[in-house]
């Protein structure tokens, strides 16, 4: 078999591992899934008996739609922060580590691993970034941008957090570790991301809103070029 | 494989220094010592799960995937996956045939192969790890324990299979079991 | 010779201060007599900058591994140490020229906001440095993160507020575009050759100190010698070598 048919169906096996594993145990739904989805009713309750449909026909004026932007990216963040960082630290909890060490390439394992943190954050952030407007009525002017935002940040997000866990994943205080240590990673994304969906919501310039999400598709790919590399040279115990 | 110079230290605390010897293919080699003296350090240090403090391991030529086998103790599984998914699993990563069949119909465990690894006992899952160890037929196997949960048909298996290896390559065994040390042709003592 | 170096920089650095102080009041500030801040302001981020390229460079050396992996790691946290000190003093500095220029200590203006999170991104280096027991894997892991947060913290720092989108009250060419002239300049190069100096001086002082404590885990120039436990090899025949019955 030639060396990228090689490459490929290792890529595909940890990623298979990984889905096989999601599907049986259900761990990303019941941390990050469970967690988005709580946070969205919550600020849902701030909207109970203001008849916000009516009010914002009336006058086209959303009470949430100068911060709704920044509502759905910390409710997108904070369900990545919980779930993405387990693809590595789990394999240092459960001993499992070595056997990947032992079978696989640093490259492969990273690249399949990333690859699923990515199925995870674009299917978190559309379901959880659609839950929201459905569940606050908000009009999205630009639906091409708002699933562009998303996606872009979803794939920066991936790859920062995947790595972030990766080098933490030895460490005594992992799990807290690894979030903490992204956050300030994320930010200029977070940025990028909020004028992004405030854009695509219709609050801000749309040409800013495709710089926003130029900024985090090169974000995205930087990260995820450079990430493998790391993780190579922390790869070893 | 040869070993030059191999050194580990853990902060303050060397572990060994300066170990160096070579390998021959049919030889057999134990690694004897109290608990905590680095036996299975050692055996991870030429398995290149952890890197040397000093000195280093030249492996035989070819893909390490495929030329070392590794089986441990306390080496985990994946708790979800099957025994024939963790075999497939294994094939894909290192390129090679998984062999399922003959393989779980060699370690007795033909009858288990769709059962999760949570639902395996300690003495199969042992077995499911050699059955790994030994998938890509190995030039040099390494073996921590081996017979630490294997009930006497198992410890027949390890026997088997180090007369195997011997015929193909090399076999290092880090072991207490006076029973094992006996399938040694050399030994080392870490003090 | 060691001591008179000292005196003689104590005594050059001296100067610079009352210098400093001996130039006029900058007329178009707010705070005319305030103005001498931006003397001990602008040379931090340039230190500053100088410390993150030997720092990236030495974490990119001890990632690389080898025997001297922990010596550059001690680079590493070195011009990271000393990075965070002028980072610290770029934005205390940065404050009060904000607060007497602009009216508050915090405008959450964009230069501000982007050291703020330079600032966490290194906090967050020294938690990964913390969490690691083992010295070669807290080098291996925190040179990898901190490669990792290098291209964000030179785009944070020196990118993201000279963008045209990004509007900051801070000025961004007062060296290169000329608006520094006459006995500014003269101050401000010196002061700058100073805590050039000053910063040299405390990076070695630093990078010595920590090859000494190395001292004790093994001298780097005798690792050969050994000093661990006994390692015994023998032969041991089969028991059924030579035809002998089991």
């Amino acid at each position: 078999m030639n060396p990228q048919g090689r490459w490929s169906r290792e890529v595909v096996a940890v990623l298979r591992k990984e889905l096989r594993t999601e599907w049986r145990t259900k761990t990303g739904l019941m941390t990050g899934g469970l967690y988005g989805v709580c946070l969205v009713l919550t600020v849902v309750f701030a909207l109970i008996n203001r008849n916000v449909n009516y009010f914002y026909k009336a006058t086209g004026d959303h009470p949430l739609q100068d911060v709704c932007a920044s509502l759905i990216w910390s409710i997108v963040l904070f369900a990545s922060l919980l779930s993405l960082p387990r693809a590595f630290l789990a394999e240092e909890e459960n001993g499992t580590a070595d056997l990947l060490r032992l079978m696989a390439r640093p490259h492969a394992v990273f690249w399949g691993k990333t690859l699923f943190n990515l199925f995870q954050t674009w299917i978190g952030g559309l379901l959880l970034g659609g839950l929201f407007v459905a569940a606050v009525g908000l009009d999205v002017r630009h639906p091409w941008l708002f699933v562009l935002c998303l996606l872009a940040g979803g794939a920066a997000v991936a790859g920062a957090v995947t790595l972030c866990g990766a080098i933490v994943a030895q460490a005594a205080n992992r799990t807290a570790l690894a979030g903490a240590i992204a956050i300030p990673l994320l930010w200029p994304l977070l940025q990028w991301g909020v004028a992004g969906l405030q854009s695509a919501i219709g609050t801000g310039l749309l040409r800013d809103g495709i710089s926003a999400a130029t900024g985090m598709v090169c974000y995205a790919v930087v990260g995820l070029v450079v990430g493998p590399y790391l993780y190579a040279a922390v790869w070893k115990s | 494989m040869r070993v030059e110079s191999l050194g580990k230290r853990y902060g303050r605390r060397w572990l060994f220094r300066d170990v160096t010897f070579d390998l021959e293919k049919g030889q057999r080699l134990a690694i004897l010592g109290d608990n905590g003296s680095g036996k299975s350090t050692f055996l991870r240090l030429l398995a290149g799960l952890l890197t040397p403090t000093e000195g280093r391991v030249v492996p035989p030529e070819g893909d390490p995937r495929a030329r070392l086998g590794y089986a441990a103790l306390e080496m985990a599984l994946y708790a979800p996956l099957t025994v024939d998914e963790h075999l497939a699993l294994a094939a894909d990563l290192r390129g090679c045939e998984s062999r399922a069949d003959e393989l779980l119909d060699m370690v007795g465990l033909d009858h288990a192969r769709s059962l999760p690894a949570a639902q395996l006992s300690t003495g199969m899952k042992a077995r499911l790890k050699l059955a790994m160890a030994v998938q890509t037929r190995p030039t040099v196997l390494l073996l921590d324990e081996p017979g630490a949960a294997l009930d006497e048909k198992g410890r027949a298996l390890v026997a088997r299979i180090a007369e195997e290896q011997t015929q193909r390559g090399t076999l290092v065994v880090a072991t207490n079991d006076p029973i094992e040390r006996e399938l040694a042709t050399h030994e080392i003592v870490l003090e | 010779m060691e001591e008179l170096k000292k005196a003689l920089f104590a005594l050059v650095a001296g100067a610079v201060t009352v210098w400093t102080f001996l130039v006029p009041d900058a007329p178009m500030f707010n705070a005319p007599e305030f103005a001498r801040m931006f003397f001990w302001h602008f040379p931090c981020p340039i230190m500053l900058t100088g410390l993150i390229a030997a720092g990236a460079w030495s974490s990119y050396r001890a990632l690389a591994g080898g025997s001297a992996r922990e010596v550059w790691d001690l680079r590493a946290v070195a011009a990271f140490e000393l990075g965070l000190i002028y980072l610290v003093l770029t934005m205390g500095t940065g404050m009060l020229f904000s607060k007497y220029q602009w009216g508050a200590f915090w405008s959450w203006d964009p230069r501000q906001t982007s050291f703020l999170i330079a600032m966490l991104m290194y906090g967050a280096y020294f938690a990964v440095r913390s969490a690691f027991a083992d010295p070669e894997k807290r080098a291996a892991n925190a040179a990898a993160y901190m490669l990792a947060t290098l291209l964000p913290q030179l785009f944070l720092i020196y990118v993201y507020p000279r963008l045209p989108s990004v509007m900051s009250l801070h000025p961004s060419s007062t060296i290169m575009g000329g608006q520094l002239h006459g006995g500014y300049l003269y101050v401000m190069l010196a002061n700058m050759a100073v805590v050039g100096v000053l910063t040299v001086w405390l990076y070695r002082l630093r990078v010595r100190a920590g090859l000494l404590l190395l001292e004790p885990y093994g001298n780097l120039e005798d690792r050969r010698r050994p000093a661990g436990p006994r390692v015994v090899r023998r032969s041991v025949p089969l028991p059924h070598e030579g035809g002998a019955d089991r």
